[in-house]
């Protein structure tokens, strides 16, 4: 078994996690606000039904533990849950906890993706450019039967899912950049900016140079979430430490800007890695304190508009909304960006089935879960959707893809870098 | 063990769950007893739960139907190895239909996804428990749910207009508000899933109000703040909600939300609704009512942000005790409303005697008290100090003249307390009802009342009231007809149902003429069956009070037991009857909300005499007239299987007015 948390940074203060996971009274007034429930139905696919499964796990009262498997592997870890809760009980951590607790040691794969992200970031570089060239070249449809035979089925759903393969990526790009002497900003570049989504990275360096000046690029390592929902929780801290020491050497002082919304959350949640560890506690505080996510840049930002925009609405990533408590930053952000043509998308901070692996793990539930979301998108007649978590972009992409072809998904920053470009070309008013 | 096979062919692939885990999370409800059910049944239409409880009758397993769980008093807890029946995924709106003013939904519907889809076309449900943003419409009906609105719209049972259900024979039944003849409609609301599931429920919508304002006053004392709740009343304003919060809870939410609430030991809030002149004028009325009665701080708003942040407080007062510790009990006791500063003193003693601190909440329109407290259910030294504390408070109630639960249903939580409130005859009314529909027991058993066996040394708590002259010796009279297998002829003045048949004894309830009480603090009058309707309203015109009642000659009882005046259901709070064996039992009582047992006084409203005789009844007071429309009574009436169940409940031997139910066999 690989260890778990023990303690946690709660709304209510530091608790054990068994208090954390206690605090919870049954009242169910999570329970609409739990994705899986509204979808399924079922107490199991529920918040608070998983929050007593975990507590019935740490009091050891189930007779057969992996028969609670299913229910904590089938949440999303959106923490809608949390915000509906008057506790503020942090049922994904404590899913999480729960995870640990019934794993006999983490999936092999999430286990090497992070010694390879760890240790030989040119090696998983290098293996990840041969497979994104092999899906270019469609070759990767070939590898799918075989990776479900491997036991790899998310792998092949991945492969199905994910359209974006660049063959450059982000951090080559800005280790061109001229570094700065003063910087006004650092960024940290999230994995699934980096590896997937390295337009996003661009425009929202391109962002921060229009608004704030010069900055930096972190050099940071992976920020440990991968390690934290599906490795192992020494991994996820090697990682913060390293970041954490980045951060010092690069000055300790923010704004720290991060692209993706779980990555930055996770960020933000740091300190509750090192609870009992003083040292790093206080140094993980700090470096929490200069973590910033782009709907927060964006949302009191002085931005030119969109010039002719198309009708545009915003997905409210969920680890923006439920995990930092950004609640309409990003929405408010494209108000003002889009103008008279932003429309408000109902249910926005309902999760949209991505959810880091879970869209690969679980394929039908997420389908479902995503349907309603690109029919509330649809409602909207948009021609874009902003979102602003890397999972999101898959996810909402690949529903725009079979549901709703009309509409292109975007992220936030590349809508504001894209409204800088527009009034800086010629013919701006 | 592995019965669950059938069942599976019956239903569609996964929703039948028999796991450790899946009958783990469907051990609990939002209250504190847990048991695994056997197995747990997602059904997804009324055909599915049909097939269940089909199941169930012939495998003789019970089953409890569950909506979303969040009951506080055990409801849906499966005791005995029950099937847990999740109607959750039954979340279809099937109708609304605004010109009609009905809404048809099933009953996994959750409240709030109602009032969402009528607020398209201006309409609401009125009944708003605290739960409805999760709640379901089944749940809601299996309790009989209220919330601060039901002042003046009435609890769910006065929306029903008619209700789908599974009965415990396994056969889906409609039952009508309009059905002739006892109305078995409303003994299902409330009967907590006890005698049938209910599948769909055809619900009285009504208009958004134009006009809604917010007035927030201080008092020095919780007795201040009722006085002024009373007064508001008796001016004849009905206020849409009338809530009160004690120093302690307001102190306990300004420390969570800083609602800016004064610092007083009382904070009352009233919210008004309808036209806006009306509403202004009424808004002015209270401010007025207030300042008279010593309010010390006065706000109020019209805005809808405005009055939102004047409901602050009063919504951060769950959250706020949440969050102080893992749990919370929310007693639920009900008193006459001027009955409230002695029961607020009562559960001060009380708690402090226990050593536990209650926060206390009332929705003081209706003497519907929720005393909060907090604690941690792994404690359990304290968690019994809080229980103990908890049913004392309740006892205190029923000794005040109130009840058991004014919303939340007795459940497992308060089955031993129902015999402080009900004597054992009236219990074994109960008892014979769900019997008769439900012989096996199998429809959520262990619930609502005691275990039957010897009576405890408890006392019964409720405050005697004795039967005049003229009931006692028509309780004799009907006594030794029932020791005699006589059939009776139950009658008030005739003045609507022609001479019985020979060879029946003679039970005419016009020697009961008096006026019982008029109480105008609680705004209720009792009065007996056999005074004329003429001479009760000019009794009470004479004092200023009205009754909503019709232009209709006659007794009370013959009013009351021909049904000809529909709307009796929302203004008869409780009824004193003969049963056949004799005995006199009291069904319902003073207060305005009360789900503690079967609402079996409203199935006497129909009942032309079949069930028992009517002694007195307990009716709302109003300060203003209020004109009611009778209906031409229509008789007999075409007795169905269910009414006839509950015939044989009441008047097995079918002594009382016997010809209704013999023309039903022939």
């Amino acid at each position: 078994m690989s260890g778990g948390l023990g303690r946690m940074a709660t709304d209510l203060g530091e608790r054990s996690s068994y208090d954390a996971a206690s605090q919870c009274c049954r009242c169910g007034y999570c329970e609409q606000a739990c994705p899986t429930y509204v979808a399924e139905g079922s107490e199991v696919r529920s918040a608070r039904g998983r929050n007593q499964l975990v507590r019935l796990l740490m009091e050891k009262r189930l007779e057969r533990p992996a028969s609670a498997q299913e229910a904590l592997h089938t949440c999303l870890l959106c923490g809608a849950c949390q915000t509906a809760c008057y506790a503020r009980v942090p049922t994904p951590d404590i899913v999480l906890e729960g995870r640990r607790l019934l794993a006999e040691k983490p999936h092999w794969l999430a286990r090497v993706l992070t010694r390879l992200l760890a240790e030989r970031r040119g090696l998983f570089e290098l293996l990840l450019k041969a497979a994104n060239l092999a899906r270019r070249l469609r070759l990767s449809v070939l590898a799918r039967p075989w990776l479900r035979l491997a036991g790899l089925p998310g792998l092949a759903e991945a492969d199905a899912r994910v359209r974006e393969a660049p063959l450059v990526f982000l951090r080559q790009t800005l280790r061109e950049r001229p570094a700065a002497a003063r910087p006004q900003w650092l960024y940290f570049a999230a994995c699934g900016t980096d590896y997937l989504f390295p337009r996003v990275g661009r425009a929202t360096v391109a962002v921060l140079e229009f608004l704030r000046g010069p900055g930096n690029f972190m050099e940071n390592d992976c920020c440990g979430l991968l390690a934290y929902n599906y490795g192992d929780l020494e991994d996820a801290r090697l990682f913060a430490r390293r970041n954490i020491e980045r951060f010092e050497a690069a000055g300790g002082r923010g704004p720290m800007v991060g692209d993706c919304s779980s990555c930055t959350a996770f960020l933000k949640s740091y300190p509750q890695l090192f609870l009992s560890e003083p040292d790093w506690r206080r140094r993980a505080e700090a470096f929490a304190a200069a973590v910033q996510d782009v709907p927060e840049v964006l949302a009191e930002a002085e931005l030119p508009a969109l010039k002719d925009p198309p009708v545009v609405t915003c997905h409210n990533s969920c680890r923006a909304c439920h995990g930092e408590g950004l609640k309409d930053e990003g929405p408010r952000a494209i108000r003002r960006l889009a103008g008279a043509a932003f429309r408000e998308l109902p249910e926005a901070d309902v999760c949209c089935g991505g959810a880091g692996a879970f869209s690969f793990r679980n394929p039908d539930l997420s389908d479902r879960i995503l349907r309603r979301k690109i029919a509330r998108v649809a409602g909207t007649g948009a021609g874009v959707v902003a979102a602003s978590a890397t999972s999101c972009l898959i996810q909402l992409a690949d529903g725009a893809r079979k549901y709703y072809p009309e509409c292109r998904v975007v992220h936030l920053s590349e809508l504001a870098a894209q409204a800088i470009q527009d009034a800086a070309s010629p013919g701006a008013p | 063990m592995d019965d669950w096979g059938e069942l599976r062919r019956l239903l569609p692939a996964g929703a039948v769950l028999d796991g450790e885990a899946e009958l783990a999370a469907y051990s609990y409800d939002a209250g504190l007893d847990r048991a695994r059910p056997g197995a747990v049944v997602l059904a997804a239409c009324a055909e599915e739960v049909r097939r269940t409880v089909g199941f169930c009758r012939r495998r003789r397993r019970p089953y409890v139907a569950r909506g979303a769980g969040t009951n506080l008093s055990g409801g849906c807890v499966p005791l005995r190895g029950a099937l847990v029946l999740s109607l959750a995924r039954m979340n279809r709106i099937l109708r609304v239909d605004p010109a009609g003013g009905f809404a048809v939904a099933e009953a996994g519907v959750v409240n709030l996804k109602l009032q969402e889809e009528l607020a398209k076309t201006g309409h609401y449900y009125a009944p708003d428990p605290a739960s409805f943003r999760v709640s379901t419409l089944g749940g809601n009906i299996a309790e009989n749910a209220g919330g601060p609105r039901c002042l003046k719209y009435g609890v769910t049972t006065d929306h029903l207009l008619a209700l789908e259900a599974v009965m415990p024979d396994g056969e889906l039944a409609r039952f009508d508000l309009k059905d002739r003849g006892c109305e078995v409609m409303s003994l299902l609301a409330g009967s907590e899933g006890t005698l049938g599931v209910v599948t769909a429920a055809w619900l009285r919508i009504l208009p958004l109000p134009r006009d809604v304002r917010t007035v927030l006053a201080s008092f020095a004392s919780v007795e201040a703040a009722v006085g002024c709740v009373s007064a508001v009343i008796a001016a004849g304003i009905v206020p849409r909600a009338l809530e009160v919060m004690d120093r302690d809870t307001v102190r306990s939410v300004e420390a969570y939300n800083r609602a800016g609430y004064p610092d007083a030991e009382a904070v009352l809030l009233v919210e008004l609704d309808g036209e806006p002149a009306a509403v202004a004028a009424e808004t002015q009325a209270v401010e007025r009512l207030a300042r008279e009665r010593g309010a010390l701080e006065l706000r109020s708003a019209c805005a809808p942000e405005a009055r939102d942040k004047l409901w602050e407080g009063r919504r951060g007062a769950y959250a706020a005790c949440a969050r102080s510790a893992p749990n919370v009990q929310v007693e639920d006791g009900v008193v006459p409303r001027d009955r409230l500063p002695e029961a607020v003193a009562r559960v001060r003693e009380i708690s402090a005697r226990h050593g536990v601190k209650p926060y206390l909440l009332f929705h003081a329109g209706d003497g519907n008290l929720h005393p909060n407290m907090c604690f941690d259910e792994r404690d359990a030294a304290q968690a019994r100090r809080v229980h103990a504390a908890g049913q004392d408070i309740l006892r205190a109630c029923v000794e005040l003249g109130g009840s058991l639960s004014g919303e939340h249903g007795i459940g497992t939580a308060k089955r031993e307390a129902m015999r402080w409130l009900h004597s054992p005859r009236a219990l074994r009314l109960f008892r014979d009802l769900k019997r008769s529909f439900d012989p096996e027991d199998l429809a959520n058993p262990g619930k609502m009342f005691p275990d039957e066996g010897p009576w405890p040394a408890a006392p019964p708590a409720r405050p005697a009231r004795l039967l005049g002259e003229a009931a006692a010796h028509l309780a004799r009279k009907v006594r030794d007809c029932a020791a005699a297998g006589r059939a009776m002829a139950v009658r008030g003045s005739g003045s609507r149902w022609p001479a019985a048949p020979e060879g029946c004894a003679e039970i005419l309830t016009t020697g009961m003429h008096a006026i019982l009480d008029v109480d105008r603090g609680n705004y209720t009058v009792t009065a007996e069956a056999g005074l004329s309707l003429r001479e009760l309203r000019q009794e009470l015109a004479a004092q200023g009070l009205h009754l909503a009642l019709p232009e209709a000659g006659g007794t009370l009882g013959g009013l009351l037991a021909a049904k000809a005046w529909p709307d009796a259901r929302g203004e008869l709070l409780g009824l004193r009857v003969i049963l056949s064996d004799g005995e006199v039992v009291e069904l319902g009582g003073k207060v305005v909300k009360n789900v503690a047992g079967y609402d079996a006084a409203r199935l006497l409203l129909g009942s032309w005499g079949t069930l028992g005789v009517i002694v007195d009844a307990t009716l709302r007071l109003h300060s203003e007239p209020l004109s009611a429309r009778a209906v031409p009574a229509s008789v007999p009436f075409g007795a169905g299987p269910w009414q006839r169940k509950v015939k044989a409940a009441f008047d097995p031997a079918n002594l009382f007015n016997p010809w209704f139910h013999q023309a039903e066999a022939r």
